[in-house]
């Protein structure tokens, strides 16, 4: 599994020209690669005409998304306001607010449909929140370690006793910059914007995943917040060179710290685009419209 | 009405006396006259008492007959009035005030608007005995209690009072320091307690806390001098012994009452802990709340009053907690003045009892003040919890701050929470916010919410809320999506509801307490214990 490219994707900065042929042509055999073990990696996310609405409102957001993560790939996806990249990181950890209304998407092989929220969460699929809630009255150290266990349990692994989860919490929290304060804290209550992406981030160390997806980790940090979370989640993929990332942004600035692999533009509902670094330079220059132009 | 006319006319020539008798209290003449009256026919001489010169002229009366228009009134004052001759002065004093104005009175049904949601009339319908006091309490039992509630190591002083009065073997007081008085009528500083006793209750307490008034036979006395800080807690537990003391079909009376002074720059903390000691707390609540539902209303009923008077700058954390078993029914007043820049701090959990309810009336009396309210009730099966809570603002920029939280777990259970924050025409410049957040988990299960505010001032910044929901759904899904099974997050979520009051009580071995009483009454509703 550890082939040249996924060596390749270790580096977090510095694509080289060689490296983007390569992808190219990963790209192109991605379809003829589906069912058999590619040279980057199995398949960890297969998503096929996946369509979702507003479970409220019946309003159709996604109509027909199709994407492939493999093991160790780093994909971006950008597009406008109201485009539909949240409700698709959304669906995909099953949030009840949206409905699938047809389509599939499988994760290490497995209907994820057929899973519920926390069974996605302990095969190792997880989602970093645009926005995470408030939740007065639970210490953060006691969710972690909650959550953790939970994982680890559904692993067959031993859980941890809050003394052990202390020792195996820390160092992540160094990591990422954090005072250890964070820990008695009630989850995200009273947090800065940064403070909530930090701790995304932290579980995201904590639960260990398999397939990250990171729904606009770039928003409402500062420069150094930004650096900080860019820099553990290149720190966790170095660690774990098999695990997958979809990241879901509007800027440039975060994929210059967090290289991808693949970048989506999506439109009303669907992926449009997609291609490497060079479409998020010429989004940059000319905004989307010069999607219109050329689709 | 008839009866009462009756009575003022048979009393006319007392009156007369009356309205020459220097008294220091503020009664109507004509309340004044039953107050002798009453004093006569107990038989009470009184004579020690300087606040009450009037009963020397007393002619020794058998105590046969307490008369009021209230049925039940006059049959629970014959029977549970202590002889105001076996009282302090200041005690004996009050009780004349209350059973005069309890003479009049009507017990509340829900006719009135203030109890509207809040049927006490079970509570009613129980011959009520005095009950036995920490003499004749079980001393095993309450050595039981005493080592369950473990008392922090901590407190500046601990203080066991038993069926309303001082159980002074058991208390600890003598950590304190010099200046401080923290104990009965008996020794506490007579100027204090002479301008303080019963001052608030008897302007702004309800007929519970009369009833109080009347039944006392003795008060704790906390008194902080000026400028003093108080490290540590002053921890009182409230243990009634009516669960284990009942017998035929009566039901004991308890009446706790707490006057808390502290002078200018004072501060301190004090913990009330109301529990009950009936046997094997850890199973009574459920076996409990079977019995009581088939034996109907027997049981106790604790009425307590706290008056607290917090001079300039003073600052009061006051935590009130109730653990009292199923059976127990509880009516608290805590009334509270507050002067200039002080602060007071409320934390309320309750979780015990059948049928509780608080009447807590803050009233500033300088300006700058902050007060903040922290109520976390847990309504279960056949519980019902009423929160009643007036602010009163007078002076400018007063700061204010109530969270109400109420769980309700069962189709039987209820909460009530009437929270009124008056800003009136001088309070310019107030910040006050009021929040009532109820969680109702099971289908028909009842709040009666009503938050408000009465804004006359016309430069405030006031803001209330209120919110009837079950678990948000978007708290639940977060910890689904971190792989906490529904069940696990419904628990967390569902504890940490009352965690965010509960926390505020900081005595970790109080807060266990706490929460071992809500995983009992939760089992029902979480299954097995977290």
């Amino acid at each position: 599994m550890l082939s040249t490219a996924s060596v390749a994707a270790r580096a977090p900065c510095g694509i080289g020209a060689s490296r983007r042929q390569q992808r190219g042509a990963a790209a192109r055999g991605r379809r003829q690669f589906c069912l058999v073990r590619a040279a980057k990696g199995d398949v960890l996310l297969e998503i096929h005409d996946l369509q979702a609405k507003v479970a409220a409102t019946g309003k159709q957001i996604l109509k027909g998304v199709t994407l492939t993560v493999r093991e160790g790939e780093v994909h971006a996806i950008m597009g406008k306001n109201g485009s539909g990249k949240s409700t698709l990181s959304k669906v995909l950890v099953g949030h009840p607010d949206y409905e699938v209304t047809g389509g599939s998407a499988a994760y290490k092989g497995v209907d994820l449909f057929e899973l519920e929220p926390e069974q996605r969460s302990h095969m190792g699929l997880f989602l970093s929140f645009q926005s995470p809630v408030e939740i007065p009255g639970v210490s953060n150290i006691d969710f972690l370690r909650i959550a953790t266990n939970a994982r680890r349990k559904a692993a067959g692994e031993k859980e941890l006793d809050p003394l052990e989860f202390y020792a195996h919490v820390m160092p992540k929290l160094e990591a990422l910059n954090m005072d250890p304060a964070f820990l008695n804290r009630n989850v995200n209550e009273g947090f800065s914007g940064g403070e909530k992406k930090r701790n995304e981030i932290l579980q995201l160390a904590c639960l260990e995943a398999d397939m990250a997806i990171l729904d606009e980790i770039d928003s409402g940090l500062d420069i150094d917040a930004l650096r900080d979370v860019s820099k553990a989640v290149n720190g966790l993929k170095s660690q774990q060179q098999d695990m997958g990332i979809l990241m879901v942004t509007h800027y440039k600035r975060l994929l210059d710290y967090i290289r991808p692999d693949y970048v989506h533009i999506m439109q009303e509902g669907r992926i449009v685009t997609t291609g490497d670094m060079g479409l998020v330079d010429k989004l940059e220059e000319s905004g989307y419209s010069v999607l219109s132009s050329s689709a | 009405m008839a009866s009462a006319l009756a009575q003022l006319q048979g009393c006319a020539q007392l009156r007369l006396e009356a309205q020459h008798a220097p008294s220091s209290r503020c009664v109507a003449p004509a309340q004044r006259a039953v107050q002798q009256r009453r004093l006569q026919r107990r038989g009470g001489s009184g004579s020690a008492a300087p606040a009450a010169p009037r009963a020397t002229a007393v002619a020794a009366a058998p105590a046969a007959h307490v008369a009021a228009e209230d049925k039940w009134i006059e049959r629970t004052l014959e029977a549970v009035v202590p002889d105001s001759a076996s009282l302090p002065a200041p005690l004996a004093s009050l009780q004349s005030g209350c059973l005069s104005a309890l003479a009049t009175a009507r017990m509340p049904t829900t006719r009135n608007e203030e109890y509207r949601f809040t049927d006490v009339s079970p509570v009613l319908q129980a011959a009520l005995a005095p009950s036995a006091g920490p003499a004749a309490a079980p001393a095993a039992a309450l050595d039981a209690a005493l080592a369950a509630a473990g008392m922090r190591e901590a407190a500046a002083a601990t203080v066991v009072v038993v069926d309303g009065q001082i159980d002074e073997q058991r208390s600890s007081l003598g950590g304190l320091p010099q200046g401080v008085y923290v104990g009965g009528l008996a020794g506490a500083p007579q100027d204090v307690v002479s301008f303080a006793l019963g001052a608030q209750s008897r302007a702004r307490g309800g007929a519970f806390a009369l009833l109080n008034g009347a039944a006392a036979r003795d008060a704790l006395v906390v008194h902080i001098p000026a400028n003093l800080t108080l490290s540590g807690s002053i921890h009182i537990l409230y243990l009634s012994s009516g669960a284990a003391a009942e017998a035929a079909g009566q039901a004991a009376l308890a009446a706790p009452r707490l006057l808390a002074v502290l002078e200018e720059g004072a501060s301190a903390e004090i913990v009330e802990e109301f529990a009950s000691l009936a046997p094997a707390d850890g199973t009574a609540s459920t076996a409990g709340t079977a019995t009581a539902s088939k034996d109907g209303p027997a049981g106790y009923l604790t009425t307590a009053v706290a008056e607290f008077e917090l001079d300039d700058r003073a600052a009061l954390k006051h935590s009130y907690v109730t653990l009292e078993g199923a059976n127990a029914a509880h009516a608290k007043s805590t009334l509270v003045n507050q002067g200039t820049e002080s602060s007071y701090s409320l934390t309320e959990v309750r979780v015990g009892g059948r049928l509780t309810r608080h009447d807590l009336s803050i009233e500033q009396l300088g300006e700058a003040t902050q007060s903040q309210m922290r109520s976390f009730l847990l309504c279960g099966d056949g519980q019902l919890h009423d929160l009643h809570s007036k602010l009163k603002l007078d002076h400018p920029q007063g700061e204010a701050n109530q969270l109400h939280k109420c769980i309700v777990s069962s189709p039987s259970g209820r909460g009530v929470f009437d929270g009124n924050v008056k800003v009136n025409r001088l309070a310019q410049k107030t910040d006050a916010q009021q929040l009532s957040r109820n969680l109702l988990l099971v289908p028909r299960a009842t709040v009666n919410v009503k938050p408000n505010l009465q804004i006359i001032a016309d430069d405030v910044k006031c803001t209330h809320g209120c919110t009837v929901s079950d678990l948000e759904e978007e708290e639940l899904f977060y910890l689904k999506s971190r792989g906490i099974s529904a069940d696990v997050a419904r628990q967390m979520l569902v504890y940490s509801f009352g965690r965010e009051v509960v926390q505020c009580l900081r005595d970790e071995a109080l807060q266990a307490r706490v929460e071992a009483a809500m995983r009992r009454t939760l089992a029902s509703f979480t299954g097995a214990a977290q």
